[in-house]
C-alpha cells in the first residue's frame, strides 16, 4: 500500500490584495511523479516556495512523513529553470554543493558525486566550470546536485523551461530514467501540457485568480515511455482534457 | 597560447615604450631645455647613478604602501561586509566614509603629523585612508548584488547564515571586490609619497625628489618620478596577478589536477 510522504493541509498565502494560493489540501504519495501544471499566476511556485520552507503560509500545514515542516528549511531537494550552478566551482565540486553548504564535504561525498556523474553521462565534465557546458548539461548537474541531498522530496520548478525542444525532450526521457532508478518522488512544475502527460503519474491542473487547483487527474499511460507516447490516443485525450481545464473548457 | 602571452604582455611594452618615444621625441624635436625636461636616458641615468642611495629610500616608499595596502584591504572588506549585513550600520557609516574621502588627503596629512608625529605611521594611515574606500564601496555593492535566487537555495538546503556568506557570497562577490583592491592599489603609492612629503623627518623618496628640485636637477625630479610610478604599477600587477591566480574559471574550462588527496581516484 503507498504511502504518503507529503501532505498539505489548507495551505494558503495571500500577498496583500493578491490571493496567491487559495487554501489547499494535496497529498503525495511516496514515489509518484506529480506534475503541477497551470498558467502564470496560478500560485505553483508560492506553493513551491511553501513546501521548500521560503515561504510561511497564512494558514495551513506542511506535513512531511507525519511531522509538521510548515516554514522550516533543509527537508527537499530544489531545483529551477535557472540552474543556479556557482562559476567558480568545477562539476563534481557543484554536485556536492548542496552537503558543502551544511557540513564539510568528505571523500565519501565526492566519491558518491562522481559515480552519479558518470552514471548519468557526465563523466567526462568532472573536472569542467560550468561555463564550459551546455543548457542541457547544465541542467543535469543542477539535477545532480539536488539528487546527493538525499532528500525523498524533489521539488523542480520548470527545470527545462529554458531548452530547445529537442534537448527538452532529451532532458525529460533522461529524467524519467534518473527517477525510476533512484525511487524518488518528484513534484514537477511546468506550463508545458505535454511535458506533464510524459512524465507523471499524476497531473494537478491549477488556476489563477485566485490561485487554486482546480482538477487532480490520474495518468493513466504506461511505463517506459518513449517518444511513441506522444502519439498515443490515451495520450491525446489526456491533453485535451488537461488543455479544457486550462482554457475554461472552451476547447 | 604563445600568441595570448604576446598580446597580453608584449603590447602593453610597446606601448610604455611609446610613451617614452613620444617623450624623447618632444624634447629633442622641440629644442625643450634640460632643466625643464631631460631626455628620458637623462632621467633614467639619474636614478641608476644614485641606486645606493636610493634603493633604501625606495624600500621605505614600498613598506609604507604594502602595510598601508594590506590595512586598507581588510578594514575596507571588512567594513564592506558589516555595512551590507547590517543596514543601520550602512546607513550610519556611509556618510562618515563619503566625508573621510571628500576631505584631501594632502591637507590632512599635517593633522596626522600632529596626532601621530613622524615616522612610519601616519604614512600607512595616509594609505590605508586612500585605499579602504573604494574596497568598501565595491564588496558592499558586490554582496548587494549576489542572486537572491541563490541565496534562497541555500536557505532551502538547509545552510546557515555564515556558509552562505562563505560559500557562496563572498566567491560571487570577487569581481567587484578586485576591481576595489586594483583601484585601492594604483592610489596606493600616491598615499605613501603625499604621506613622506608631509611626514618625514629624515630621508625618503619624496624629500629626496624635493631636494632634486630646489638644485634644479630636473633629471632626478622626472627619474624619481618614474620610479614611484614603477612601485604603482608594480604593485597593481601584483593584485592583477592574484586575481588571475584565485579565479581560474574565469579564464579555464577545465580545473587543473588538485592536490588534495583522493580527489581524482579513479575507482571513487
Amino acid at each position: 500500500m503507498p504511502t504518503t510522504l507529503l501532505e498539505l493541509r489548507e495551505v494558503g498565502k495571500v500577498f496583500g490584495d493578491t490571493v496567491a494560493l487559495a487554501p489547499t489540501s494535496l497529498a503525495i504519495e511516496e514515489g509518484s511523479f506529480v506534475a503541477i501544471v497551470g498558467p502564470s499566476g496560478c500560485g505553483k511556485s508560492t506553493m513551491f516556495n511553501v513546501i521548500a520552507g521560503l515561504l510561511r503560509p497564512d494558514g495551513g500545514e506542511v506535513v512531511l512523513r507525519g511531522a509538521t515542516i510548515t516554514a522550516t528549511t533543509g527537508h527537499v531537494g530544489y531545483m529551477l529553470q535557472k540552474d543556479l550552478l556557482v562559476p567558480w566551482r568545477t562539476v563534481e565540486d557543484n554536485i556536492t554543493m548542496a552537503t558543502r553548504l551544511t557540513r564539510r564535504v568528505t571523500d565519501e561525498d565526492r566519491a558518491e558525486a562522481r559515480r552519479v556523474a558518470r552514471q548519468y553521462g557526465l563523466g567526462e565534465f568532472l573536472r569542467h566550470y560550468p561555463s564550459a557546458l551546455s543548457g542541457g548539461m547544465r541542467q543535469r548537474v543542477a539535477f545532480m546536485r539536488t539528487l546527493v541531498t538525499h532528500q525523498q522530496l524533489l521539488l523542480l520548478d520548470e527545470p527545462f523551461g529554458a531548452l530547445d525542444a529537442q534537448t527538452r525532450l532529451e532532458m525529460q526521457e533522461w529524467l524519467l530514467r534518473v527517477w525510476k532508478d533512484t525511487g524518488r518522488t518528484v513534484l514537477f512544475i511546468t506550463h508545458d501540457v505535454d511535458e506533464s502527460i510524459f512524465l507523471s503519474d499524476r497531473i494537478v491542473v491549477m488556476s489563477p485568480r485566485p490561485g487554486r487547483v482546480v482538477a487532480d487527474l490520474a495518468n493513466p499511460l504506461p511505463r517506459p515511455r518513449g517518444i511513441h507516447t506522444l502519439l498515443e490516443p490515451e495520450f491525446i485525450a489526456l491533453k485535451a482534457r488537461v488543455l479544457g481545464l486550462l482554457h475554461g473548457g472552451d476547447l | 597560447m604563445r600568441r595570448r602571452v604576446l598580446l597580453n604582455v608584449g603590447v602593453p611594452i610597446l606601448s610604455l615604450l611609446l610613451v617614452l618615444g613620444v617623450w624623447q621625441l618632444i624634447v629633442v624635436g622641440g629644442h625643450v631645455a634640460s632643466y625643464i625636461a631631460p631626455r628620458p636616458r637623462a632621467a633614467i641615468t639619474a636614478v641608476t647613478s644614485q641606486w645606493s642611495t636610493l634603493w633604501p629610500l625606495i624600500l621605505g616608499t614600498i613598506r609604507e604602501t604594502i602595510y598601508g595596502y594590506l590595512l586598507g584591504a581588510v578594514l575596507g572588506f571588512a567594513l564592506g561586509v558589516v555595512m551590507a549585513k547590517i543596514p543601520v550600520v550602512q546607513r550610519l557609516v556611509y556618510p562618515v566614509i563619503l566625508v573621510s574621502q571628500a576631505v584631501p588627503v594632502i591637507a590632512l596629512a599635517p593633522v596626522l603629523v600632529i596626532i601621530l608625529g613622524f615616522g612610519i605611521v601616519p604614512k600607512i594611515v595616509i594609505v590605508t585612508w586612500i585605499v579602504f574606500f573604494p574596497v568598501t564601496v565595491n564588496v558592499l555593492d558586490g554582496l548587494g548584488h549576489v542572486d537572491p535566487d541563490l541565496k534562497n537555495l541555500a536557505r532551502v538546503y538547509g545552510a546557515s547564515r555564515w556558509r552562505t556568506f562563505v560559500q557562496i557570497e563572498v566567491p560571487a562577490s570577487t569581481t567587484p571586490l578586485f576591481s576595489g583592491l586594483k583601484i585601492g592599489a594604483i592610489y596606493a603609492v600616491t598615499g605613501a609619497i603625499i604621506g613622506e612629503l608631509a611626514a618625514s623627518e629624515g630621508n625618503s623618496l619624496a624629500l629626496y625628489q624635493e631636494h632634486a628640485n630646489s638644485n634644479l636637477n630636473t633629471a632626478a625630479v622626472y627619474g624619481t618620478t618614474i620610479v614611484m610610478t614603477l612601485i604603482g604599477i608594480a604593485w597593481f600587477l601584483l593584485v592583477v596577478g592574484l586575481e588571475v591566480w584565485s579565479t581560474p574559471w574565469q579564464r579555464r574550462s577545465v580545473a587543473r589536477r588538485r592536490w588534495r588527496r583522493g580527489a581524482d581516484d579513479p575507482t571513487g
